[in-house]
């Protein structure tokens, strides 16, 4: 069930962003329909991360009432909710998937496909603060340093406090977050950089500065097949293109472009009924079909 | 050509098959063709010479002789094999006939038999005779027959000999002739040209067929089925034939004896079904399979189902116009009306039943437009349904059956007709509201307020670990939920932290560590042994009832993709005028000032706005101390006069709802802020039945004129609570101050800046709460208001207002009564479409005042049942037998697997609505009314034994009314917890559904 991902092409890519994200729903929700019925969810024991804020939430409702009411299941429903955001989103060459363990630790991956990163795979992931949505904005750290103004150079953090100052909930969403890292790709920002070097060249010595992008851009794509940094069964792992498995699953994806629905299909073929005719609000309203002759 | 070839391949081999059966009647046929020739001459000339001997009338041996030799000729007919049998696979179809066949022909032979027998005394015996001869003629033919003249003649004149009614005998002979001309036509379409070009004496040879057939339609038995699956075997040519199609609109009755039939057997049907237990609503197939006259009618509505299936449109589109003029409009709708309560109860239950059955399109659209549409006495069906919910129990669940049938059709019509047109005006949400309409709440917050109106009484007793919030023993929880007293101790808005608990719990604690409660139970009430664990469950079923949400939702939106509009409060936009366009002159000049209030329940709010100005009686209670006042006219008064619907019943209802009666009529609606000990809706009530009348009477005693002012002056109320909510503590989440401006330049992508830079851009999806309006905005919204009064009082329709009215009674409706009706609210509140679910779910949606909310209704619920656990003195003790006499009910039905349900066609979309949390289980189970009472009677035993009775016993009948009411009530709080938890999973998920299953 390991994602895979090829470098091939766009349109492939395209769909196996959001077959990964069916996929990755589907797989989220999983540990909980193994539970037998009528029994205490059968969370996997190493389920730690998302159990764990259940406690520091307790406690701390005294301290911070409006954070009162939301015990883990607003939390992971709200980040369920946050996903199916990203999911809408269709963010071009950004693919995420949350990790089996927590909720609140998303894997995801940036192709940047023009621009000074041009061919860039970055591989990175989000922590989203457990008293989420009413504290910090989310953290993204970035697998391998990208050099990048405003990427740290030792941690790999991207700068996302100064897009979002402060967090508020309802009106900031992770997708924007995402939309964000992508777009420091295509952007640049020097002003208060986390990498001063970066800043400096891009703007006394531009050349300098790619040939060190295109250094990096380099490096991360050597690297992209080495196991994923954080152990985790939905971690995102890069494999070189292997015919036995990807030409099959290429082939699927392909196929199914033109009728999506039919994963649905399979469990649900249940079918509303409506004979209003678009525009309408009068029941049967719609035309007949005109009889064959 | 190629069919036939296939067939002819196929014929001798089937032939072979049966030569057991020619062989046992007659010495095989063994020899070659030549001399099976002379053999059958032979046979002819014997015959010959009896038919030829005239005039005198026939002797019985003559008869005999003829028919020996006639059986014998006809055996030799059929082993008859065409000549050059053995090369014709050479794609050559046309093959000569065989020898006999030829002689056949030129002698004319069946012809002149078949004379003969018609000059003499043709008794029915010989007609059957002759039937069955051909009858196996043709069904054992190794060539095709009936494309000659010299077979299709005599056979179309002895099947118009045989029109006329007959004996049994002869009935079951001509449908099994009848039925392999079908069948040996269908396999050979081009015979049926032949048919129409011979003529008999009674005109066209199709219409013998037709004829012949249709008075066995309705026909029990094998004989009703044949003739069935014959006409079926036509009905499916006629869809690549439209000149058959037209011969059967045009030139037979077929559809409308089809249809009419209907009419007749329903006639028929029992006029009272005989109701085995109280909890019956439903007929299922174990329940009418045992029916004669409900299985005639079936199978003929099943065949008319079958016919739509396959017959060319133009059949189809007739019959379906039959059924409807024939059948739904002069029967149904009547039967719909009876003036007996019995006879409404059963046809409800019908139309139920026939609406589960109906599986084609066409056909169901038919009995739709009919249930929307077609008005009998000026209202129309569904109107009349729809009032019917407000009746007495048994007519209350029937109907409510029928809605859960309707609701799980997914139908937009339907939607349209009973909520959605009621709601596309958007005049029930305050001007400003009108973009939230879409808002998902991501955050949890509705669940969360849906989990605080679980009644505290109700409540678990918390768990051991935080030792600080532990249980609130009985008897504090009596002392502070009696009337007037102080503010109640702040209710933890911890449910949900509770589940929490329980779930997170369960990874690292055995179960059997979560169950033991803290301190004894209330003092006089005896121990439960060694139950307290299965009740405990229902304490963490919430993961099952997120599931079962999250999989009813998504069903719904995938079943609703086909639909024409999204309902999201701009497409579709709402017609002209509103649904009633009454002006209303009662209400008070000048609109209420549109402000953001939480109207809702704060979740918070218990704590940070203690004590309102309302008393505080129970802030946390749908923010709704003032509410249930116009809230209850509006809702309760609606639909208890819906008895006497006029056409236009939005007219009516709006009366009601303005005159000030609704307020008494409320039923429950009487408690205000404050819950009394004993408050006028506690009389005891002998049977829920009287509810009506009782409600009825006590309506005029209010002077009129009183709503208006009390209107009014709830209205005041809360605005001012509303301000004290924006600027009192806390202050509502959903308005953090204004952030600065993220420091980001303004030149970059449009993209990231509708968010970054546009604050109050259409965030879409995720906004939950709306952010207080920019107060000049309103002013500068309001004025077209302003002027005059409103131009329409914002109604939500009957349906809606009919159930929230039913819903807020709910303490007092029976066990079964409250099962459907949670049930077909949850099943309302599945529905993806944002101005329903908006209207539902979203608990921070300001209403307009007269509009009441699914919160308000429940807040008051919960009133009601603190109330009344404050004056049980053994409340804790009855709420405990209740959920374990529920738990044993559901548990027995389980292990009976779930392929105990029945198989009706639709009862796979009915089986997987079905869900195995509490509500549910019972359902299930009261699906079954043996099983159930079975069921009871077992737990009940059980209970007995132990020295417990579930419900108080229904001893005098002075104690009866009392102990109905206590039983009713006590069901009702484990039913309206759970319901609330139901609630809560699905406004949860709501904001999870896939975005692939509505795009």
């Amino acid at each position: 069930m390991n994602p895979f991902w090829s470098m091939s092409t766009g349109s492939v890519r395209k769909r196996a962003d959001a077959e990964e994200k069916t996929l990755s729903g589907e797989l989220r929700t999983s540990p909980l329909r193994a539970s037998a019925k009528k029994q205490l969810p059968s969370i996997p024991k190493n389920a730690v991360p998302i159990t764990k804020p259940a406690s520091p939430a307790t406690s701390s409702q005294s301290t911070n009432g409006t954070h009162a009411s939301y015990g883990p299941f607003y939390l992971e429903y709200s980040l369920l909710a946050e996903f199916t955001l990203v999911v809408k989103q269709k963010l071009p060459g950004v693919y995420v998937q949350p990790s089996y363990r927590s909720a609140l630790m998303w894997f995801g991956v940036i192709f940047i496909r023009h621009g000074l990163y041009q061919d860039g795979v970055f591989k990175f992931t989000v922590y989203i603060p457990d008293n989420y949505p009413d504290g910090d904005c989310p953290r993204l750290v970035f697998d391998l340093p990208v050099f990048h103004p405003l990427v740290d150079p030792l941690s790999g953090e991207l700068d996302v406090k100064r897009a979002f100052a402060k967090w508020r909930r309802n009106h900031n969403h992770i997708w924007q977050v995402l939309m964000y890292a992508r777009r420091v790709f295509y952007k640049i920002d020097t002003t208060s950089p986390l990498n001063p070097e970066a800043a400096v060249l891009y703007e006394k010595d531009i050349q300098l500065f790619k040939s060190k992008v295109v250094d990096s851009v380099k490096l991360c794509s050597s690297h992209l097949f080495d196991q994923p940094k954080i152990e985790d069964p939905y971690a995102i792992i890069f494999s070189p293109w292997n015919p036995a498995i990807h030409d099959e699953a290429r082939e699927k994806m392909l196929t199914q472009k033109k009728k999506p629905d039919d994963q649905h299909c399979k469990s649900m073929h249940v079918s509303g009924l409506s004979w209003v005719k678009p525009g309408s609000v009068q029941p049967f309203s719609k035309e007949e079909k005109t009889m064959p002759t | 050509m190629e069919r036939m070839s296939w067939l002819s391949k196929l014929t001798p081999r089937a032939g072979g098959q049966r030569a057991p059966r020619s062989a046992s009647l007659q010495p095989p046929v063994t020899a070659d063709p030549e001399t099976c020739l002379m053999v059958f001459k032979n046979h002819w000339a014997q015959v010959l010479r009896i038919l030829e001997r005239r005039g005198s009338k026939p002797a019985p041996d003559d008869l005999s002789a003829v028919r020996n030799n006639t059986y014998q000729m006809l055996n030799l007919l059929a082993e008859d094999r065409p000549r050059g049998d053995g090369d014709r696979s050479q794609g050559n179809g046309e093959m000569a006939c065989g020898p006999i066949l030829e002689f056949v022909a030129s002698e004319n032979l069946l012809e002149r038999l078949l004379c003969w027998h018609l000059q003499g005394d043709f008794t029915e015996e010989r007609k059957v005779e002759q039937l069955k001869l051909y009858e196996m003629l043709i069904s054992q033919a190794r060539q095709p027959l009936l494309r000659h003249k010299a077979v299709l003649t005599p056979l179309l004149r002895l099947l118009s000999v045989c029109a006329e009614p007959a004996s049994a005998l002869l009935e079951n002979s001509l449908v099994l002739l009848l039925n392999q001309l079908c069948v040996s036509v269908a396999r050979e379409p081009a015979i049926l040209e032949l048919f129409f070009h011979s003529h008999t004496d009674q005109g066209p040879a199709n219409l013998i067929i037709f004829s012949l057939l249709i008075p066995f339609i309705h026909h029990e038995g094998a004989r009703g089925q044949q003739a069935r699956d014959a006409l079926l075997l036509i009905m499916a040519m006629s869809a690549s034939n439209r000149a058959v199609a037209q011969s059967i609109t045009d030139n037979s009755y077929f559809c409308p004896v089809l249809a009419t039939g209907l009419s007749a057997l329903y006639s028929s049907l029992p006029r009272k079904i005989e109701v085995r237990g109280d909890d019956w609503h439903f007929l299922r197939r174990e329940d009418w399979i045992g029916v004669s006259s409900l299985v005639l009618f079936m199978n003929s509505l099943e065949f008319c189902n079958a016919v739509i299936q396959v017959a060319h449109p133009l059949v189809q589109k007739q019959l379906v116009d039959y059924v409807h003029n024939g059948f739904l409009v002069p029967v149904m709708g009547p039967a719909l009306h009876k003036t007996s309560v019995e006879e409404m109860i059963a046809s409800t239950a019908y139309l139920d039943l026939f609406l589960r059955s109906v599986s084609e399109t066409a056909l169901l659209k038919t009995f739709l437009r009919f249930v929307l549409l077609h008005r009998h006495d000026n209202a129309t069906i569904l109107d009349t349904l729809v009032g019917r919910i407000n009746s007495n129990s048994r007519l209350c669940m029937v109907s409510l059956s029928l809605f859960r049938t309707l609701l799980s059709l997914n139908c937009e019509d339907v939607m349209l007709q009973l909520v959605l047109r009621y709601l596309l005006p958007c005049s029930h949400v305050m001007l400003s509201q009108k973009r939230a309409v879409r808002d998902l709440d991501i955050y949890g917050k509705t669940a969360a307020k849906f989990l605080s109106l679980i009644p505290r009484c109700c409540r678990p007793e918390s768990p051991p670990p935080p030792p600080d919030r532990d249980e609130e023993p009985p008897a504090r929880a009596r002392a502070h939920g009696s009337p007037g007293a102080d503010a109640p101790p702040a209710p933890k808005p911890s449910t949900p932290s509770r589940l929490s608990f329980f779930m997170r719990q369960a990874s690292s604690v055995p179960p059997e560590a979560a169950a033991p409660r803290s301190p004894g139970p209330p003092a006089g009430s005896p121990p439960w042994p060694g139950s307290r664990d299965e009740v405990a469950e229902l304490d963490r079923n919430y993961l099952e009832y997120l599931r079962d949400a999250r999989r009813s939702i998504d069903r719904c939106a995938w079943a609703c993709r086909v639909w024409s509009a999204p309902y999201d409060g701009e497409d579709p936009r709402a017609p002209g005028p509103p649904p009633d366009p009454e002006s209303s002159p009662g209400r008070p000049p000048g609109p209420p000032t549109p402000r953001t209030k939480k109207r809702g329940l704060p979740e918070e709010g218990v704590r940070e706005v203690p004590g309102g100005p309302l008393g505080g009686d129970e802030p946390s209670v749908g923010g709704s101390g003032p509410d249930p006042q116009d809230g209850g006219t509006l809702v309760n008064g609606a639909h208890v006069a819906t008895e006497l619907r006029r056409p236009e019943g939005n007219v009516v209802v709006k009366k009601v709802r303005r005159s000030p009666q609704g307020e008494g009529e409320g039923g429950g609606g009487a408690p205000n802020g404050a819950p009394q000990a004993q408050p006028p809706g506690w009389e005891p009530l002998p049977s829920v039945d009287s509810l009506l009348e009782e409600l009825l009477a006590r309506a005029p005693t209010e002077p009129p004129g009183t709503g208006v002012s009390i209107e009014a002056f709830t209205e005041e109320l809360r605005e001012i609570e509303a301000e004290m909510r924006n600027g009192g503590v806390g202050g509502p989440p959903a308005a953090p101050p204004e952030p600065p401006e993220p420091p980001l330049p303004r030149e970059e992508e449009e993209a990231f800046a509708s968010f970054a830079a546009l604050p109050e851009g259409d965030m879409g999806a995720g906004r939950a709460p709306p952010r207080p309006p920019d107060p000049l905005a309103q002013v500068v919204a309001s004025p077209p208001r302003a002027v005059g009064p409103p131009p329409s009082q914002p109604f939500t329709g009957p349906f809606v207002s009919v159930l929230f009215g039913k819903l807020e009674n709910m303490p007092h409706n029976s066990l079964y009564v409250n099962f459907l009706l949670t049930g077909l609210v949850a099943q309302l509140a599945c529905y993806p479409q944002p101005l329903l679910r908006s209207f539902l779910l979203n608990t921070n949606m300001v209403f307009q005042p007269s509009v009441k909310s699914l919160l308000q209704v429940l807040g008051s619920v919960k009133n009601k049942i603190e109330s009344f656990a404050a004056s049980q003195e053994d409340f804790p003790a009855l709420l405990f037998k209740a959920k374990k006499y529920l738990i044993a009910r559901g548990r027995l039905d389980w292990s009976e697997g779930p392929g105990a349900t029945p198989a009706l066609r639709r009862s796979d979309t009915l089986a997987r609505s079905r869900k195995p949390s509490l509500g549910e289980l019972l359902l299930r189970h009261a699906n079954s009314p043996t099983r159930a009472r079975h069921a009871a009677q077992l737990a009940m035993q059980g209970l007995r034994d132990g020295g417990l009775h579930p419900l108080p016993p229904l001893a005098t009948p002075a104690r009866h009314g009392e102990a109905l009411r206590v039983r009713n009530a006590v069901y009702c709080a484990v039913i309206f917890s759970e319901f609330l938890k139901e609630l809560a999973a699905i406004a949860q998920a709501h904001a999870v559904t896939s975005p692939f299953l509505t795009e």
